[in-house]
């Protein structure tokens, strides 16, 4: 018997549709078609580098605002700790996949999966706007399972990168340095983000009463701005993938999709909504592309940026913005129930 | 007017290691540094001039007067910590007023 929840075709079509057409990846296009026509067309940098910075404070502080209105609860602590091993577990995924499919040697192999298991804010940030556009609500909280998701990934890879080490194995040298800690810990987007998350914790309406004419009803233009940057940046990196051949090119596509499995399956056994399961989806499927860069660079300087930052900046962010994000809301309906 | 010879050393490296670098020059005894934070080329490693979401691919350019021996203990204390990762290191010869100063 068919289940009278399930969405229909058409509804699920007109998800993608609109997400096709929406300003946000309208804008996005508009930034890659420049870049890839080598248009003079460019953001200031600090621009740039200012709207990052407000997308993370707004993201963090609405998400701590949405929490002061709840209690903690236990579903809420099941979904942050199965974040962080999702987070410890798709790096094994992907370093495996590449071994066996690619010729890349192991640093690289495990620089780049563990991009894969830390998150993109973007397209967190994204996703949110394409579900306020639906109308779907979600769980406040998931905003703080991407600010724990950052990091475990990084662990994860530096741990598949050196467990042959001897050094390592006889405890002779530390996995991480002063200087990758730093890098992790201490990094300005996971400072800004947690920073802001607490604050909106502890003010709540108070502080939404000040903050909101900021946070909230600029956010979505402000994206758009970010995103035609963002476009630009990623056909500059697109264009370095063309000698990458075609594993590896593909494991820029298959791989957020096995991880948005894995972010749906965890969203259904949680009980979590299909706002929530959708974001977990998205959570699990994005590539960082600003702290775990940073982190390997330091970390794990034998593993080439081009392969890393291209793949996660220039094929799988724009796969989740344009196709991924519509395509695991929709699964995400068939599979959880509206 | 009298002036006096000195070494310029100068360091193109890419920014994620410039804070070990210039503590390296402090502790071989260089006395102060200029440092250009962003610049663009192309090496071995393509085309650097990303500036823009992460670091990852922004070359810093640090310039060095120095008298000689310190020069020359710079240049051998950078080479360590630029394996495996991008970075130009060359001496020239300058002539500065103020001798105390480098």
């Amino acid at each position: 018997m068919k289940n009278a929840e399930w969405p229909s075709v058409n509804s699920v079509i007109a998800g993608a549709y609109d997400n096709l057409l929406s300003p946000m990846v309208l804008f996005f296009a508009l930034g890659f078609l420049a870049g890839r026509l080598q248009s003079d067309l460019k953001i200031p940098e600090g621009i740039s580098k200012g709207l990052a910075l407000y997308l993370m404070l707004a993201i963090g502080f609405r998400g701590g605002v949405e929490l002061s209105h709840n209690s903690i609860s236990g579903i809420m602590l099941m979904s942050l700790i199965s974040a962080i091993l999702i987070s410890l577990i798709i790096p094994a995924i992907g370093y495996f996949l590449l071994r066996k499919t690619t010729s890349l040697d192991i640093p690289n192999a495990a620089a780049i999966s563990a991009h894969y298991g830390s998150v993109s804010v973007v397209t967190f940030a994204a996703a949110t706007a394409f579900l306020k556009g639906q109308g779907v609500s979600f769980e406040p909280y998931i905003i703080a399972l991407m600010a724990l998701m950052e990091t475990p990934a990084i662990v994860s890879g530096l741990l598949l990168a050196r467990r042959r080490e001897k050094s390592l194995q006889k405890g002779g040298s530390h996995l991480f340095s002063r200087e990758v800690l730093r890098e992790v810990f201490l990094s300005g987007s996971v400072i800004i983000l947690l920073g802001s998350f607490v604050i909106g914790l502890l003010t709540g309406d108070r502080g939404m009463d000040i903050l909101g004419a900021v946070v909230e009803r600029p956010f979505r233009g402000l994206l758009c701005i970010f995103l035609l940057d963002m476009g630009l940046l990623a056909s500059q990196r697109f264009s370095g993938s063309e000698r990458f051949g075609f594993r590896l090119i593909s494991f820029g596509f298959y791989m957020p999709l096995i991880g948005a499995s894995i972010g749906l399956l965890a969203g259904k056994l949680l009980g979590l909504s299909v706002g929530g399961s959708t974001l977990m989806a998205v959570l699990a499927a994005s590539a960082s592309y600003i702290v775990v860069p940073a982190a390997m660079r330091v970390a794990l300087p034998q593993a080439n940026p081009a392969f890393y930052v291209t793949l996660a900046l220039g094929i799988t962010f724009p796969f989740n913005l344009v196709l991924g994000i519509p395509l695991y809301h929709a699964i995400a309906r068939m599979f959880i129930g509206s | 007017m009298q002036m006096y010879p000195k070494k310029k050393i100068e360091i193109v490296v890419e920014a994620v290691r410039v804070q070990r670098i210039l503590e390296m020059i402090e502790s071989s005894g260089g006395k102060g540094f200029t440092v250009i934070p962003q610049v663009s080329g192309k090496g071995n490693r393509g085309v650097r001039n990303e500036a823009h979401v992460n670091d990852v691919f922004r070359n810093v350019h640090i310039i060095v007067i120095a008298a000689e021996d310190v020069a020359k203990r710079i240049v051998q204390n950078a080479q360590p910590l630029l394996k495996d990762y991008a970075g130009i290191v060359y001496v020239s010869d300058v002539q500065v007023v103020r001798d105390q100063h480098f």
